[in-house]
């Protein structure tokens, strides 16, 4: 990030307090040999209880700026990224491994990847607290209540592998709300699931998140569902030309 | 800790990974816990057949010769002594032995003995008035200690015995000395070889021809004890080179066995080495392959926020236990192998000695080696963990 432009940066974590999170010109590249793809986001603010959907063609980089987003890959120098009032742009100075990443990814981020991203070794309701016990802020009532809403009574003390797909996402959902982080992102997280769960699946996830005020940020290409929930849509442009170059729209597709 | 509690549920869960890698290490341990176990087990017996016997560290100098004390005295500070006394001429360090009680005269052999003599306990003390005898002569003269008993000499052309009064200060172990031996300090022996050369005596009433203020000391040769083992061959050597004269040691029987020893431990520890080598190596990529089966679960673990730097400590944990399991199996095997060549080749040992033995600090020390072998191969998994990239969960279907 160059200096001059950091006073403003500042200001604007700031003055974002009460907006859950915020990303200005945050611009990630990915390389494959020579061959480069750019993904651009030119403003991007989601407000604390708020959902928003990434909605676009398959690769047009919805996951990378949804990895971008949860500290999972770096943004190119220039980029200012604030949660809660605090910029995470700078932590990337320390490299990947950075282990202030790690704490803050663990801390301000849920996550609901596509595949549950369970560990198969623990039960559902130790799936469930393990961000608790990563953030060392066990909670076992809210955990409890977690597992309830999301009607997992019954498997709370079963094995991923003995779910079903449906299962695995509710309590994927569970686990990525239980440290009550400030966003929530998920990949796609109804794609496996038919129907009338996927209704049901994300109309639980949304409202609990709406309660603990997590915002959400989801990818989706079920543009329908996502209008039927009343989620609100930025859609990403893939512009004609060479290198690839991909633009995050205001406003759906 | 979250780690540590993750990557044992891990292990348990994959039970078959567990108890393919404690098979691998049972299969190692086991043979190589044997070979050292019966290594040191044959080994110590022996040697410590041979330590029991002071002989064994004995050199004495061979023949008849004429030393003087100039040429004793600096030995006793050589190191590696343990012990250094004269000796008179061979042919008197015969004497006859009575028990004044019993009335019985058998001849026994005169050794001279002092502080330091290996073949006594270590705070017994000798007088000329007191002295130490072998259990068979104590058996055969049927004495204890405290028992009165003379020492007579008779020479061939003396008219008087020289008849020397004392008392029984020790009777020494079967395996100490063997056969009938009197332990005396060397002035005893001194007096006696003074008789046999005609000297005057007359604190024991014996007439000779010559008076015993003329008498030069002279020794008819020298016994050293070494310190340990190890010593006697060098020492042996330095002595000879000492007093220009041939000595005889079991030097030969000690180099031999403390070289079987030697050969023994580089034989087992070519071994050792050679089986570290491929245990490491196939655990070690036992460890890897895992971590890169079980990438998208470690995965998931770094997405919630697990740092690389603890992440990778997931396999070597996963080792640890992994090595304490195969650790105590393999004792458990070692055992049961153990007592089986016992019974069936235990019989032959001396002193019914262990086939296999293995102290509690060399099984610690093999323990912790294992351990440190296991913590050493499992970080290079750790170190592919470190870079395992948690953004690749949320593509990939784990």
């Amino acid at each position: 990030m160059a200096n001059t432009s950091l006073p403003c940066r500042l200001t604007c974590c700031r003055e974002q307090m009460s907006t859950g999170l915020h990303m200005v010109d945050g611009r990630i590249t990915l390389w494959d040999g020579d061959r480069s793809f750019q993904v651009h986001v030119p403003d991007l603010q989601l407000a604390t209880g708020q959902a928003l959907a990434l909605t676009g063609a398959s690769g047009s980089g919805k996951t990378l700026i949804l990895e971008m987003l949860g500290l999972l890959r770096a943004p190119e120098a220039g980029t200012t990224y604030c949660v809660d009032g605090t910029n995470l742009a700078p932590l990337w100075r320390g490299g990947p491994r950075n282990p202030k990443l790690a704490e803050m990814r663990g801390r301000l981020f849920g996550f609901v990847p596509q595949s549950g991203g369970l560990l198969p070794f623990l039960t559902v309701a130790e799936n469930i607290a393990v961000p608790q016990r990563v953030c060392q802020r066990p909670d076992p009532v809210w955990c409890t209540t977690l597992v309830d809403r999301l009607g997992l009574n019954d498997q709370a003390g079963q094995y991923p592998a003995s779910l079903s797909i449906g299962q695995r996402q509710r309590t994927a959902i569970a686990r990525a709300l239980s440290h009550r982080p400030r966003i929530v992102i998920a990949d796609e997280p109804t794609s496996a699931l038919d129907p009338t769960s996927a209704d049901q699946v994300l109309a639980l996830f949304l409202e609990i998140a709406a309660e603990q005020g997590a915002g959400v940020i989801l990818s989706s290409h079920d543009l329908a569902r996502m209008a039927r929930h009343g989620i609100a849509q930025r859609n990403l442009v893939v512009e004609p030309g060479w290198p690839v170059k991909s633009r995050l729209e205001e406003g759906p597709c | 800790m979250l780690i540590i509690s993750l990557a044992i549920r891990d292990l348990f869960r994959d039970r078959f990974f567990l108890l393919c890698n404690t098979a691998i290490l049972v299969g190692v341990l086991v043979p190589l816990l044997l070979l050292f176990g019966v290594k040191n087990g044959v080994y110590a017996a022996l040697l410590n057949e041979m330590l029991a016997d002071p002989a064994s560290r004995q050199i004495d100098t061979a023949g008849n010769t004429t030393f003087s004390e100039a040429d004793v005295a600096p030995i006793r500070d050589w190191p590696g002594v343990a012990f250094v006394t004269p000796k008179i001429r061979s042919q008197f360090d015969f004497v006859n032995v009575r028990s004044v009680e019993g009335k019985r005269l058998v001849a026994a052999l005169i050794v001279p003995s002092g502080p330091g003599d290996p073949t006594l306990p270590k705070d017994a003390t000798l007088t000329p008035g007191r002295l130490a005898i072998s259990a068979s002569l104590a058996r055969q003269l049927n004495l204890t200690t405290g028992a009165p008993l003379q020492l007579i000499t008779q020479a061939e052309d003396r008219p008087r015995q020289l008849v020397l009064d004392a008392s029984v200060g020790l009777v020494l172990p079967e395996q100490a000395v063997s056969g009938r031996v009197v332990l005396a300090p060397f002035e005893v022996l001194d007096l006696i070889e003074a008789f046999y050369d005609a000297y005057t005596l007359p604190d024991h009433g014996i007439e000779g021809t010559k008076p015993l203020e003329q008498r030069v000391p002279r020794y008819g040769g020298i016994r050293v004890y070494a310190q340990k083992l190890e010593m006697l061959a060098p020492l042996q050597a330095r002595l000879e080179d000492h007093l220009g004269v041939a000595t005889l040691a079991r030097s030969r029987e000690v180099e031999a066995l403390l070289g079987l020893g030697r050969n023994l431990t580089l034989a087992l520890g070519l071994t050792a080495a050679l089986a570290s080598v491929g245990l490491g190596a196939a655990l070690g990529f036992a460890f890897w392959s895992d971590v890169a089966r079980k990438r998208g679960v470690l995965a998931s673990i770094a997405l919630v926020g697990v740092p690389g730097r603890t992440l990778m400590l997931f396999p070597m944990i996963q080792a640890m236990v992994t090595g304490l399991l195969g650790l105590v199996v393999s004792w458990i095997g070692y055992q049961v192998a153990g007592r089986i060549a016992q019974k069936l080749f235990g019989d032959g040992l001396p002193n019914d000695a262990a086939l296999t033995v293995i102290t509690a600090w060399q099984a610690m020390a093999i323990g912790g080696a294992v351990l440190v072998l296991l913590l050493g191969v499992s970080a290079i998994a750790g170190w592919s963990v470190q870079r395992i990239d948690p953004a690749t969960v949320l593509r990939e279907v784990t």
